[in-house]
């Protein structure tokens, strides 16, 4: 709460600020309102006056040329729907100036993100002419512009180092973040695909109709909880199992009985050098229907002795063929894909436990299993328990072990599901993933995104509130 | 030292988020462009000017200004067609030789091809290559340019109308590369339907004949008979057979019948329970989708549904006795009814966006006109539609392509939307993992209406 208040406050500031000057500054600092090389110019600064002028002038041509073009049609996102003749005297199709929705959404985002830039940069300017003329007054020295340069090496060195990094997250981050925002605003499928078709605003009806309000195939709600739930169990013991397994693994591996602990390392470390789409089809192929596993187990009768107990129905079992049955197995493929990653994790933890602590317990007399329960994992949990929340919300979007595993190979039988494209074994995003690659919903994919976002972080905000503030490393130190 | 180190770190971060996010820019960037050169007229009517080119057909050197300057194109064709395609474009300049060319071939499964030409329509090559199943959901995005409209470019310059290359093929290709009666593609090559290998040393033709022969048959061999069911294109050979349909609508939905009664005057109900008898038989062996080339190698079919890719596999497998025939009858309430199938093309297509769309048509035409598919016939074994060509000793004489022309008086064009696959995938699968019994008719009426109701589903 304190931290949102001087958040706040900060920004409070940042106007006031620019109140101040606007209302204390001198002329110049005035002018620099509408002329950003004004303020610069009065103190002499004419190479920074250039380019501050410069930069202005690039904004207004942008503004001019490309943003208000753009941002004109954000409302309607387009209304010249595409049209083309055929001219078989230049060979050529003759295209009428269409509008493309996506280009209009994608332009206006970015329009909007340099008018905010270019507002901020404006303040700014403002604020920083005024303490020039603030230092002029007091007589101080002003910079001239190799001085200034050598600042962004010396003092302000982290703004340099931060300038490319930021402009990257901003272009390549910020901007399909919003229009992927939007896009869940629209109405963007295969009906109207641009640029053949327009597409529309349509406020939150993708909302509504996800959570049931009709608009969509009528299973759309059912799947969607059902993929939902799968999804936060899948989440909750993938990411619980290869914790502890990890944990287990590591403890077991660094026993002091174990001889060839470098061997036992690397054996288990072959599952992470191996590409993980290689070994998944593999793992996959092995469980198949008509697979050697099955072949196997077929073999020595225990297919049979299923069978005739009434465990299953077929000639085979149907280890990622049936509901029930891929879920635990995809679980369990899952452990032995993800345990040498906590395994890793662990060995380093465990190697920094104080050793204090274990001869003291070993002194008082607690067996092994009280020396896990109280020293061992209490400390590798404050220091893994922000990693324990990442792996969930990574295992939440697990798009590979689902995907690898179950993709074209398991057929749900559920009619209400295949009805909305959905199967038993999906999480959301390889829902998601099926709807954009195969159906080219877009406009719900988006608005599946944005809910996974808000579960994820609701989900990161309360663990790292409630868990991971509560066992810092401080309990540890004293 | 050390700044000059963290800034060139911080630079190669940034560059590696510029490397990751360079798939949107070039989406914008190709968007800006196209959007920028289209300053053309539409009120300028080409319909009315096309009727009259027919008499300029004798004077191709229409205009200069495509005389002088480099045409460019790109073409998509399946990885089996480079060598193929290379032959043929260079054919094409030939042929074509007072214009100047810089034709691009690049590596797209037909399979897939509807994929990478939709994620963005303006970046997509200029002519490709792809299965007729993917027609509706193309010309729906506006991605293909209309034939007919390039009627005036083909008399102009290949010396044939639309209605000539309409007559050279099978008039079911014809039909496959038709939407809202106007061809959007010229027709490359047929024969992708399904039929049934089999194992002449174990089964006799008489066996072969009806599903309960051949299952009988192979029983007593001690083998089976293998088919897909979970998928829409297999399964839906029974309903078809007894005479249900699926047709689709101008806005890509699908109208889909099988839960009613067909033309013939069987109910969806007694095809169920013909599936069901020959699902229950434990000589039948139903295979997931795309894993039939591994069951026939595996040595314990002696029969198995599958199409002319399969034609290596099955002779690997079969050996001398390897030997091919239109699909079996089964037992509809009572009757022996014949198994249909859906008839599959291969079409080339001509994106709508291409700058030069009139030498991209010439150039699919050329890519499908006799000449060039009796050479894919040679060189990939696809079994030709036009009509000249199919009539070559050398493709009747192939065993594949004769028993896949054997079923395909039976076959139908497929017209489904892309809701079709997910529901009839999933009742294939209920019916290969026999979760329907044959006695409950409400069941099996319950799972065709959701199963309707899931194909005729709205298109959001």
């Amino acid at each position: 709460m304190n931290k949102l208040k001087s958040g706040l406050g900060s920004v409070g500031q940042f106007f006031a600020d620019f109140g101040h000057a606007v209302a204390d500054g001198d002329i110049f600092v005035k002018l620099s309102l509408v002329w950003f090389g004004a303020g610069y110019l009065g103190r002499k600064q004419y190479i920074k006056s250039i380019i501050m002028t410069l930069y202005e002038a690039a904004i207004i041509v942008y503004t001019v040329l490309v943003g208000i073009p753009y941002i004109s049609d954000f409302g309607t996102l387009g209304t010249v729907q595409q049209e083309s003749v055929f001219n078989p005297v230049t060979m050529k199709n003759e295209f009428n100036d269409y509008d493309n929705s996506f280009t209009i959404l994608l332009f206006s985002v970015i329009t909007l993100v340099v008018w905010a830039f270019a507002l901020y940069t404006w303040i700014y300017n403002v604020k920083n002419v005024y303490r020039l003329q603030k230092e002029a007054e007091r007589g101080k020295h002003i910079n001239n512009f190799r001085e200034d340069l050598n600042d962004y090496i010396n003092q302000k060195f982290y703004v340099t180092l931060l300038a490319l990094p930021v402009a990257g997250v901003v272009l390549f981050v910020v901007v399909p973040l919003f229009v992927m925002i939007f896009v869940a605003f629209t109405n963007y499928d295969q009906n109207h695909m641009p640029p053949s078709a327009l597409f529309d605003w349509v406020g939150i009806k993708n909302f509504v109709s996800l959570f049931g309000g009709g608009g969509l195939t009528e299973t759309f709600g059912y799947a969607f909880v059902r993929v939902l739930g799968w999804t936060l169990v899948w989440a909750f013991f993938a990411t619980l199992t290869t914790y502890f397994g990890g944990i287990l693994m590591s403890l077991l591996i660094n026993g002091k009985d174990i001889r060839g602990k470098a061997v036992w390392r690397v054996l288990f470390m072959i599952t992470i050098a191996v590409p993980q789409f290689v070994s998944l089809l593999l793992v996959r192929n092995f469980f198949a229907d008509n697979g050697i596993m099955n072949t196997i187990l077929a073999n020595i009768g225990l297919t049979g002795f299923l069978q005739d107990i009434g465990v299953i129905s077929n000639s085979y079992i149907p280890f990622l063929t049936a509901p029930g049955w891929a879920h635990v197995m995809i679980i369990i493929i899952n452990i032995w894909i993800g345990v040498p990653y906590q395994m890793l994790i662990a060995n380093g933890v465990l190697m920094n436990i104080p050793s204090e602590q274990l001869e003291s317990a070993s002194i008082d007399g607690a067996n092994s299993w009280q020396t896990f329960r109280s020293i061992t994992m209490p400390y590798v949990f404050s220091v893994t328990g922000p990693a324990l929340v990442t792996d969930f919300v990574k295992n939440i979007n697990n798009f590979n072990v689902i995907y690898l595993l179950t993709a074209d190979f398991y057929t749900t039988t559920n009619q209400a599901m295949a009805n909305s494209q959905a199967k038993e074994t999906d999480l959301l995003v390889t829902w998601l993933f099926t709807l954009t690659q195969d159906y080219y919903n877009y406009k719900m994919a988006a608005t599946i995104g944005i809910i996974i976002f808000i579960i994820c972080a609701l989900f990161t905000l309360i663990v790292f509130n409630r868990v991971v503030a509560r066992t810092g490393e401080g309990d540890f130190a004293s | 030292m050390k700044k000059l180190l963290a800034l060139i770190l911080a630079m190669s971060m940034a560059l590696s988020l510029v490397a990751c996010g360079s798939s949107s820019d070039d989406t914008g960037d190709s968007g800006s462009g196209d959007a920028s050169s289209s300053t053309g007229d539409a009120s300028e009517g080409s319909a009315t000017e096309s009727e009259g080119d027919a008499s300029e057909a004798e004077a191709p050197a229409t205009g200069d200004a495509a005389s002088g300057e480099t045409i460019t194109l790109t073409v998509w064709g399946a990885e089996e067609d480079q060598t193929l395609l290379a032959e043929l474009v260079e054919g094409f300049k030939e042929t074509y030789s007072d214009y100047t060319f810089d034709i691009q071939i690049g590596v797209e499964s037909e399979s897939t091809a509807k994929d990478t030409v939709l994620t963005d329509i303006e970046a997509a090559a200029d002519v490709f290559a792809f299965a007729d199943d993917q027609l509706v959901s193309l010309v729906n995005a506006g991605a293909l340019q209309s034939i007919d409209e390039m009627d005036a470019a083909l008399q102009n310059y290949a010396g044939k109308s639309v209605a000539d290359v309409e007559a050279a093929n099978s008039a079911g290709s014809v039909t496959a590369a038709t939407a809202n009666d106007t061809l959007y593609a010229f027709p490359m090559g047929g024969g992708n339907n399904y039929f049934l290998y089999y194992d002449s040393s174990v089964l006799s033709e008489e066996d072969v004949a009806s599903w309960d022969s051949l299952l009988a048959a192979a029983s007593e061999a001690g083998k089976q008979v293998g088919m897909t069911l979970a998928s829409g294109w297999y399964n839906a050979s029974f309903f078809l057979g007894a005479g249900f349909t699926t047709t689709l609508n101008d806005d890509g939905t699908t109208n889909i019948d099988w839960n009613g009664t067909s033309s013939l005057g069987y109910t969806g109900v007694d095809v169920v329970k013909g599936i069901l008898s020959i699902t229950g038989n434990s000589a039948f062996m139903a295979i997931a989708d795309g894993d039939i080339s591994n069951q026939i190698a595996s040595g314990s079919l002696c029969a198995a549904v599958s199409g002319t890719w399969d034609a290596e596999a099955a002779q690997a497998a079969f050996g001398d006795g390897c030997a091919a025939t239109k699909l079996p009858t089964f037992t509809v309430a009572g009757d022996q009814v014949q198994q249909g199938c859906y008839s599959g093309f291969k079409l080339i297509g001509v994106n709508a966006y291409s700058e030069n769309v009139g030498w991209a048509t010439l150039l699919a035409e050329y890519l499908t006109n006799e000449e060039a598919q009796v050479a894919r016939f040679e060189a990939r074994q696809l079994a030709p539609t036009n009509l000249n060509a199919a009539a070559d000793d050398a493709v009747s004489e192939n065993v594949a392509i004769a028993a896949s022309a054997e079923q395909d008086v039976y076959g139908v064009v497929q017209t489904v939307g892309d809701k079709f696959w997910d529901p009839t995938a999933t009742f294939g699968e209920i019916l290969a993992q026999n979760q329907l019994s044959a006695d409950d008719d409400d069941a099996i009426q319950a799972a065709l209406d959701e199963l309707v109701s899931g194909v005729t589903a709205a298109i959001e």
